[in-house]
Formats: C-alpha cells, sequence, structure tokens
C-alpha cells in the first residue's frame, strides 16, 4: 500500500506560482520528459511500454489503461495520424481539466507531444468544451509559447518529428464529449457519435487512424516519462494508480479540485479535504464521479475509497472522480430530476430509446416531483432504464439510465412518499 | 462454404454480407426503419436488434470447443446488436424475434418509445396503409401505450421545397432523407436541426429542398413526415392501383410504378431496378402525371370544310382516311415516326407504310443538349430514340424535315405521336397544303392542324416497349382502362382492392375517365381491314414484339416474359447507330 494520501505532494498542479508561464515551466523541470523521448534513448514502441506498464487509466471516466490504447494505432502508413485530446468535460460534476487549462497547461502539452511521438501523429487536436472561453484563450497562449520556444512545429529540437497542434472550441453539447461523436465535431459536422467498428484507431478523424485521450490523462505522461512506471504505479490504489484530480462540488465547506492519490476514501476527501459537511448537515448521499455515476447512500460509504475497484463493489463508478456531495435536506426526487433534465436536454436524438427515453424519463420525474406520481410510475421508470441501458450506439443512454435506477432503488421510501395513492389496486 | 445459423437454422453465404441485409435475402424478416441497402449505415433507429454469438474456437487446434452435448460452445455478445451493420461471419449464431423473448421484447420496447412522441395520426395521415411504421408496429409493437404524459410539439405543415412537405411530429428521425441528400442526389439541402427527442430535418435557413430529386426523400421517409405537396390527402393507399412502368419523361426509363384510382393517374413512383434507376427518379418524371389524365384526344377528328376539326365516328375515321388514301400516290406520302412513340407503335407504323409501298419513316430525335445530369436526367427528351434507330428509321433533323414536308411530292404526311409544331421542329406554315394525319394521345398545337386525328392509347393504357438511352428495352403494363378496355378481363391490368372487393354499382366508380382511343396494333387493323392490307394482331402487342424481335435483328430473343423476369434486356446494338 502505498504512502498515506494526507503526506502526497500535488505533481499535476504542483504549487508553484505561474507555471502556466513555458519559463517558470522550463524553470521546474519542463520539457524535460519530451527531451528525453525524443533522444535516441527512446523509440516509440518505448514509451508505449513504459506508459501500458504504468497503468494510466484514463482519466475521462472508462478508465481504460492509456498505454494500452495507444498500441491500437496501426503502423504507419506515411499517411496522417491524429491524437485527439479530450477536454469537453460537461458532465454536471466534473470540472478538473480546466484546472490543468489554467494552471499547468505545458504539462498536458508535453504529454501530448510525447503521445503525438509515440503513436506518430503528424497533428493534435484539443477539444475544450464552447463555455470555456478563457481556458481556451489560455491553451492558445501556452501553445503559442510552445511554438516559439520549439517545442511545436517543424523538426521538433532537432529529431525530426513534426507536430501541428490547434485548439478546437466545442459548441456547447455535451455529447461531443463522447469520442467519436467528437470527432464528427472536430470534422466539422453535427455531433453524433459514430457506430463502432471501425474504431477511431482503424478509422478516426477523416477515416485515419486517431487515438482519443482525455487531458488529465495526457498530463500523466511526462511524469511517468520522468519518474518512470514503478514510481507512477506506487501512488494510490494498485489496480488505478496515480494522482487524480478530485473534484469535490455540493454540500461542502470548500469545494473545489484537489489533488491526491487514487483510492482516497471518500468519506475522507469530504471531511478532511473539503471541510465536511455545509452548515454542519448530516451527509445524505454522494454522487462519486460525475452525475451519470450511480449515488452512494452515506450508509454505503463505510471504508470506500475513490478507486474502480472500491466502488464498483459499493455499486457506483469511479467515473470522472468528480464527486457531488449531497446534504440531508437535499430532495432526492428534485436531484434526480434535475440530473433527468440534463440528460433529456443533451441526448443527441440519434437512437430512439435515448432521443425518446431521456424525455419520457425527465417528464415522468417531473409528474412525481410535481406531487402528482403514481407508485407504479417508479415501476415504470425503472422498467424504462432497462430498455434504454445498452441498445444505443454511445453510453448516454446509460448515463441517463443509471442516476434514475440507482436513486430510485436507494431512496425508493422517499419517492413512494411523494407518490400520490396509486387510483390502480396493487395486486 | 462458410454457414450462419438464423434461428437454429443454417444458411449458408458468400462475401461479407450484413446481418439485415442477409436476413431479408433470405426471405426472413426483421423490423427496421433507418437501414436503405442503396445508402450508409447510420444503425440510429436501433430497431433491428437481434443477439448474436460467435463459437469459441480452441486457441491450440482451432477447432470449435464443443460442449458435454457435443454443441458447440457459443460465446453470446453481451449486448443486443443492431442486424443492419453487423458483419456475417462463419460459425455465427443470430437469434431473432422468432427464437428470442429478449429480442421480441427490446423490438417490443424500441416501437414503443418511437411512438411514444408520434403523433398516431394514421387516419388523417398520407402514409397509412404503405407506413413502415404502422405495419411494424402492428406486427411487433407493443398493445397501448404507458405513455401519460404530453407529447413533444414540433412544426407542421413546413413547405421545405416545392414538392415536398414536413409534419416534423410525424418524424422519426431515420436521416434517410439527409442521407438521400447527401449520398444520392448530393444537393446537401437538408440536415437535421435540434437535439433529442426536439429534431427533425430541415434545409438551412433560407433554403428551399428544390432537389431535382426531392420526391425521393417522400418514398424514403418510413412515416408520414415528408409528404409530396402535389399528392397529399389526394388518396388512400389502399384505393389505388399500383402498375409497373416505365418513365416516359426522358430517355433513361426509370423504372416506375404508376398508382391510378377511377382510371387517373394519381401519382408515379420509383420502382427498384438495379440496372436503370435503382430506386430513384428525378422529379419532373413524377410531375408528368398528368399527360395520362388531362386534354387527351378522345373520339377521331376531321377537317370537314377546310377549317373546323370536328369529332367524327371512327367507322367515318377510318372511311375517309380509306378514300385519302385511293385518291393518293404512296410516293406522295411521308410518313413521321417518333422516339415518343413505342417500339411496337413505330414498327406497325413502318410496317404498315411498307406494305402500301410507302418509303421509310423519318424521325427527329428529340434531344436537348445540357439539359441532362448525369444520373436519372437525360438530354434526350424522349423515351424511345434508340427504338426506332434500331427499327431502321431515317434520323433527320429540324431542317431536313422541314424540306422534305415541304416538297412538292409529300402530299400527305402520316404522323405518329410526335407533337412537331409545339417543339418547334416546323411550323404551321411548313404544313399548309399537306393532307396531315396524326396519331396521338394528347391535344397540342400540332394535332390542331391534323385534318385526320386518330387517338390512340398512351404508355399507361397499353402494354409496350422503349429502349432507352443504354440500349435497354423495358415494357410498360396497361394501368388505366380505355373505353374499350376491362380491368377485369385483361390479365395484363392489375386489380386493386377496389376492384376486387367493389362492385360497378358502388358510388365511387365511374366511366368518365375512359378515354375513347385505341391501341396502335387494333387501329392498324381496322385501317389495313379498309385498305385490304392484312394487319391484325390477336396477341395485341405482345404478339407485334414477337414479330419484332423475328423480322429485327437488333431485336433478337426480346419477349415480354423476359422484359419482366429480367427488368429489362440489353439489346445488341453493336452494329446499331446508338448515341446516348
Amino acid at each position: 500500500m502505498a504512502a498515506d494520501w494526507r503526506s502526497f505532494k500535488p505533481v499535476l498542479i504542483p504549487d508553484i506560482p505561474n507555471l502556466d508561464d513555458i519559463d517558470v515551466y522550463i524553470k521546474n523541470g519542463g520539457y524535460e520528459a519530451l527531451k528525453k523521448v525524443l533522444s535516441d534513448d527512446w523509440t516509440t514502441k518505448s514509451v508505449i511500454e513504459e506508459v501500458k506498464a504504468a497503468n494510466i487509466r484514463g482519466r475521462g471516466g472508462a478508465g481504460f489503461n492509456a498505454g494500452l490504447k495507444w498500441s491500437f494505432m496501426p503502423e504507419p502508413d506515411g499517411g496522417p495520424r491524429y491524437l485527439a485530446c479530450n477536454g469537453d468535460e460537461s458532465e454536471p460534476g466534473t470540472f478538473k481539466d480546466r484546472m490543468l487549462f489554467e494552471y499547468n497547461p505545458h504539462l498536458f502539452i508535453e504529454g501530448s507531444l510525447i503521445a503525438a511521438y509515440a503513436m506518430q501523429c503528424s497533428t493534435i487536436y484539443v477539444y475544450i468544451r464552447g463555455e470555456y472561453i478563457d481556458w481556451i484563450k489560455m491553451m492558445d497562449s501556452a501553445l503559442n509559447q510552445a511554438y516559439e520556444k520549439g517545442f511545436i512545429g517543424e523538426n521538433i529540437l532537432g529529431s525530426g518529428f513534426s507536430v501541428n497542434f490547434y485548439t478546437h472550441p466545442g459548441a456547447g453539447a455535451y455529447i461531443c464529449g463522447e469520442e467519436t461523436s467528437m470527432l464528427e465535431s472536430l470534422e466539422g459536422k453535427r455531433g453524433y457519435p459514430r457506430v463502432k467498428p471501425p474504431f477511431p484507431a482503424q478509422k478516426g478523424l477523416w477515416g485515419r487512424p486517431t487515438t482519443i485521450n482525455n487531458i488529465e490523462t495526457l498530463a500523466n505522461v511526462p511524469l511517468v516519462i520522468n519518474n518512470g512506471a514503478d514510481w507512477f504505479k506506487n501512488i494510490g490504489a494498485e489496480n488505478h494508480p496515480g494522482p487524480i484530480l478530485y473534484g469535490i462540488s455540493g454540500h461542502v465547506n470548500q469545494p473545489g479540485v484537489y489533488e491526491l492519490p487514487s483510492g482516497v476514501p471518500v468519506l475522507d476527501l469530504i471531511d478532511e479535504v473539503a471541510g465536511g459537511v455545509k452548515n454542519g448537515k448530516k451527509l445524505k448521499a454522494v454522487i462519486p464521479g460525475g452525475s451519470s455515476t450511480p449515488v452512494l447512500r452515506a450508509d454505503q460509504l463505510d471504508g470506500v475509497s475513490m478507486d474502480s475497484n472500491s466502488l464498483r463493489e459499493a455499486g457506483s463508478m469511479l467515473g470522472t472522480a468528480g464527486l457531488v456531495v449531497i446534504d440531508e435536506d437535499t430532495d432526492m426526487i428534485d436531484l434526480l430530476w434535475r440530473i433527468a433534465h440534463f440528460y433529456h436536454h443533451e441526448s443527441c436524438g440519434q437512437c430512439t430509446p435515448c432521443r425518446d427515453g431521456t424525455g419520457w424519463l425527465e417528464k415522468i420525474l417531473l409528474k412525481i416531483k410535481n406531487g402528482e406520481g403514481e407508485v407504479k410510475d417508479l415501476d415504470l421508470l425503472l422498467d424504462l432504464t432497462t430498455q434504454m441501458e445498452g441498445r444505443t450506439i454511445c453510453a448516454l443512454a446509460d448515463a441517463a439510465a443509471w442516476p434514475v435506477r440507482h436513486t430510485i432503488n436507494r431512496f425508493r421510501d422517499e419517492f413512494e412518499a411523494r407518490c400520490k395513492k396509486s387510483v390502480h389496486a396493487i395486486a | 462454404m462458410p454457414e450462419v445459423f438464423i434461428d437454429g437454422k443454417s444458411y449458408e453465404f458468400e462475401g461479407q454480407p450484413k446481418l439485415l441485409q442477409f436476413i431479408m435475402d433470405e426471405g426472413l424478416e426483421l423490423p427496421f426503419f433507418c437501414y436503405h441497402p442503396s445508402m450508409s449505415i447510420p444503425a440510429n433507429c436501433r430497431q433491428c436488434m437481434v443477439k448474436v454469438g460467435q463459437p469459441v474456437k480452441d486457441r491450440d487446434t482451432g477447432e470449435y470447443e464443443l460442449d458435454e452435448n457435443g454443441e458447440r460452445v457459443i460465446r453470446w455478445f453481451p449486448k443486443l446488436q443492431t442486424a443492419c451493420n453487423f458483419d456475417v461471419t462463419d460459425g455465427l449464431v443470430v437469434k431473432t424475434q422468432e427464437s428470442d423473448e429478449l429480442v421480441e421484447r427490446a423490438q417490443k420496447d424500441n416501437l414503443e418509445f418511437i411512438l411514444i412522441n408520434h403523433p398516431l395520426d394514421c387516419p388523417i395521415c398520407d402514409q397509412a396503409g404503405e407506413c413502415p411504421l404502422q405495419i411494424q408496429t402492428y406486427k411487433y409493437g407493443p398493445e397501448g401505450s404507458r405513455f401519460e404524459v404530453k407529447k413533444v410539439h414540433k412544426p407542421k405543415r413546413v413547405q421545405l421545397g416545392p414538392r415536398v412537405i414536413l409534419d416534423a411530429e410525424r418524424c422519426i428521425n431515420c436521416t434517410r432523407c439527409t442521407r438521400f441528400a447527401d449520398e444520392i442526389s448530393k444537393s446537401y439541402q437538408l440536415t437535421i436541426t435540434k437535439r433529442g427527442d426536439k429534431n427533425y430535418p430541415t434545409t438551412a435557413p433560407g433554403e428551399t429542398f428544390d432537389d431535382p430529386y426531392s420526391l425521393n426523400t417522400v418514398d424514403l421517409c418510413p412515416v408520414g413526415a415528408l409528404t409530396s405537396a402535389d399528392f397529399r390527402f389526394r388518396a388512400r393507399v389502399w384505393e389505388m392501383n399500383q402498375t409497373p412502368s416505365i418513365d416516359v419523361s426522358n430517355g433513361k426509363g426509370c423504372n416506375i410504378d404508376i398508382w391510378t384510382r377511377d382510371n387517373q393517374v394519381l401519382r408515379i413512383t420509383p420502382r427498384h431496378n438495379p440496372h436503370v434507376n435503382d430506386y430513384w427518379m428525378p422529379d419532373v418524371g413524377r410531375e408528368i402525371y398528368p399527360l395520362f389524365n388531362d386534354n387527351r384526344i378522345s373520339r377521331p377528328s376531321v377537317i370537314l370544310d377546310g377549317e373546323n376539326q370536328i369529332k367524327s365516328s371512327w367507322n367515318n375515321a377510318i372511311e375517309t382516311f380509306g378514300e385519302q388514301m385511293e385518291a393518293i400516290k404512296p410516293e406522295e406520302i411521308l410518313a413521321i415516326g417518333s422516339a415518343h412513340a413505342s417500339v411496337e407503335e413505330n414498327y406497325l407504323f413502318a410496317k404498315f407504310g411498307n406494305l402500301l409501298g410507302i418509303s421509310t419513316p423519318l424521325f427527329t430525335p428529340h434531344i436537348e443538349p445540357g439539359s441532362g445530369d448525369g444520373f436519372l436526367i437525360t438530354d434526350d427528351q424522349a423515351p424511345n430514340t434508340n427504338g426506332v434507330r434500331l427499327l431502321g428509321f431515317e434520323e433527320t433533323d429540324s431542317k431536313q424535315l422541314k424540306t422534305a414536308v415541304k416538297s412538292s411530292n409529300a402530299k400527305m404526311i402520316l404522323l405518329l405521336s410526335d407533337h412537331l409544331i409545339d417543339r418547334g421542329v416546323l411550323s404551321a406554315d411548313d404544313l399548309s397544303g399537306k393532307y396531315l394525319v396524326m396519331f396521338a394521345t394528347n391535344e397540342s398545337e400540332t394535332t390542331k392542324k391534323a385534318d385526320l386525328l386518330f387517338p390512340i392509347t398512351c404508355v399507361v393504357e397499353h402494354a409496350a416497349s422503349y429502349v432507352n438511352v443504354d440500349g435497354r428495352i423495358q415494357r410498360s403494363f396497361p394501368a388505366k382502362e380505355t373505353k374499350y378496355t376491362n380491368r377485369r378481363l385483361d390479365l395484363e391490368m392489375t386489380e386493386g382492392r377496389l376492384d376486387r372487393y367493389g362492385t360497378k354499382f358502388d358510388n365511387w366508380v365511374t366511366d368518365e375517365n375512359k378515354v375513347d382511343c385505341l391501341p396502335v396494333w387494333d387501329l392498324m387493323a381496322l385501317i389495313g381491314g379498309r385498305l385490304g392490307l392484312d394487319i391484325t394482331y390477336e396477341g395485341g402487342s405482345r404478339e407485334v414484339i414477337k414479330e419484332v424481335s423475328q423480322n429485327m435483328p437488333a431485336f433478337s430473343g426480346v419477349t415480354y416474359e423476359r422484359m419482366d423476369d429480367e427488368l429489362g434486356i440489353e439489346l445488341d446494338t453493336e452494329h446499331q447507330t446508338v448515341k446516348s
């Protein structure tokens, strides 16, 4: 077991002033990892092997080993290859990547360059959600600095490796955070998720091999190169190692993004890191990884820590480690309706079960919220979640169905109390 | 050969078919909406869900692993898969709604979702009766609805373009229309707007959907969201008769269906023919249907006092023709055939002249260079230019024809179905002093000049063949009754519900829409009889084409049976002058 989280020193967003300035970044050892991999000591293969060994699990929610994902890219055939960085974080409860854009953009840029080198990509796009206007500007100026210093562009550091790096603003659609939908959006099309197979590694942007990584995932790459896979693997939880940016929001005294090792106990995060539940209220529930992850009741949290295994055992998921803390005064019906409203609003409308299912869920929840629901509506809701889950092209239907199913199951009494007596006899 | 197991039965396959297409090709059934064999596969309707599994192979031996009963061990996909985009592979095991309750339930669930925001206004919807959503809901859908909240409301009666109207509430967002505009007609005029259950297809702001192929989206639409501005509310589908035919609006010869009710053609839709038009046809081909109903020549006419054309009886017209012919030498007669008339009609026209010693008929192609688009609209404005060429007619241009007509030799002109004055080949003056005998279907400036006018059947009233720009001979079927034909007696004609279940005394049946005209083969028999020639064809056009195929090398082996079986026949035009 790794050292206690309390003694952890941040590495993704270290406490160094003006780190977003490239000179400060370089002074603190920045771009050394890039120089290292471009030197003769490293090959593209060995970079991928090192990252694979470090087991950086994708921070965008799916938790897939980043190095393994890179290894799916086919052999170069002389045509263009792309790295698409997903900075479209738009799920309620998730707001970690913008910290990197703001406080340590060069770490992400350096990681992307290493990734592009390892996969022999010629172009890098960073897709940033449209609402992050200021952060897009920050990224642009960081990219300009890196271009000026020769870290991006033609023949980087005399290595013969060339790459271009572009920011691309989203236009306000949550669905564009889904990786293939993001590719469509990057191509200038309507953000509809693509049917897989073919997978992006085979046919991605403009039909060419493409890898999509989360911003935080890429920011971990220089750390792995500089300190080695073993160092990384010893941080935090064994099956999901590394530092994690925990976004803590909701009813806590000090909401914010905190960098800590993976596997911090949920209750420690709330009580010690975020300063406890606001106004001395009692904790009612936690949504551990963004609004799509199943809610956990306070009594389910004993001994649960923020790693994928522990959360799975407890009946939820790590997601993007964006915790939403819910106090005892919260109306769960209201909360669930608001989540359902979000997914209804954001469903792209391509697949039938999601397009019509998300709207139906929201409308029934609104009815219950207004005290006009019946108990049979709860069973209908549960039925609809089964009808939606796993029947669509992308996972948005699942993301819409899970909160409904689990919130109703875990707070059934509260929901039933709000329903009026059914006019139908219950057998 | 590799095999696939569908609902426990083994099927062999070749190549790399997609599962849904394979299932349909095998004559099995699976509900679907968005899939179309000629367009990309978006897999967005999620209706064709099936359960699929792969047999497990031993890694070392490559043999299939067997369970204790000796059956192959199957590794099932964790989720149901859409069949439309699923590749059929060797040993694949598929369970459809026929053999798996989960699949049956999933399809029902999906239809429930599709229906919650669908207006269910079938009683006033044009699509009812030919609606995939309606049909599949009856077959696979849920009974009743659990939807007790408010439906989404969207724009209705939106005029997307001159010919297409959108009812966005009925739309199930299958994207067939937008894919058609992107992939087939390449006008890129349609897109989906908004998100989730609020989305619907539309044009960019200020743009009109005036794609020359726009009406194909109406056929493609699996619901009544896109309707034809012209046809909507005109007829219920089940009231009409559907008859296969050929588009005569240009030289491509798109395969079509003629939809008639009470002897009026109400609409034209494309019929699948992979060799000619696939599933599509241009809008112009559909818009010509009034030609078959309106402005038709009914009963013969003669000019009596040198000026006024008056209706005449058939006997009188034929007698007049006989008298005129007797008073004139064959070399004083000029015969002009037509690329707008069928092979059979032109053949008989030439044969008639030949028997009388009249020289080979002339014809002027009706080609407007630059009006084609390289897809289904051709420069050639006539359906049978190649047919007339292959029959050996003498091809002339406007100038040559004028000279021939105006020459003092020509005293009588026999003109088959070509409105030469209307299309500017001849002027009215060119014809002055000539005795014009015309065989035609519709009234025009040209027919007004005819001293003797015989009404003949048009493409929707007879079976006749046309050779398209690519040298493919295809044929029509009678879709409309004339005064002398009867749907119940003519075995070539289709019967609709009204024919089968109605009676002659039903109040919707009227004889008013029957034109008093004759097919050329029947007319030639009558005229021939008057002139002492034997030109009788008991079997009608079927017998005429038989004779054509025997006498004309280019048409050898051509029969209606073959045309029907092979969706038309590519003629051997190698030694003929065939231009497209």
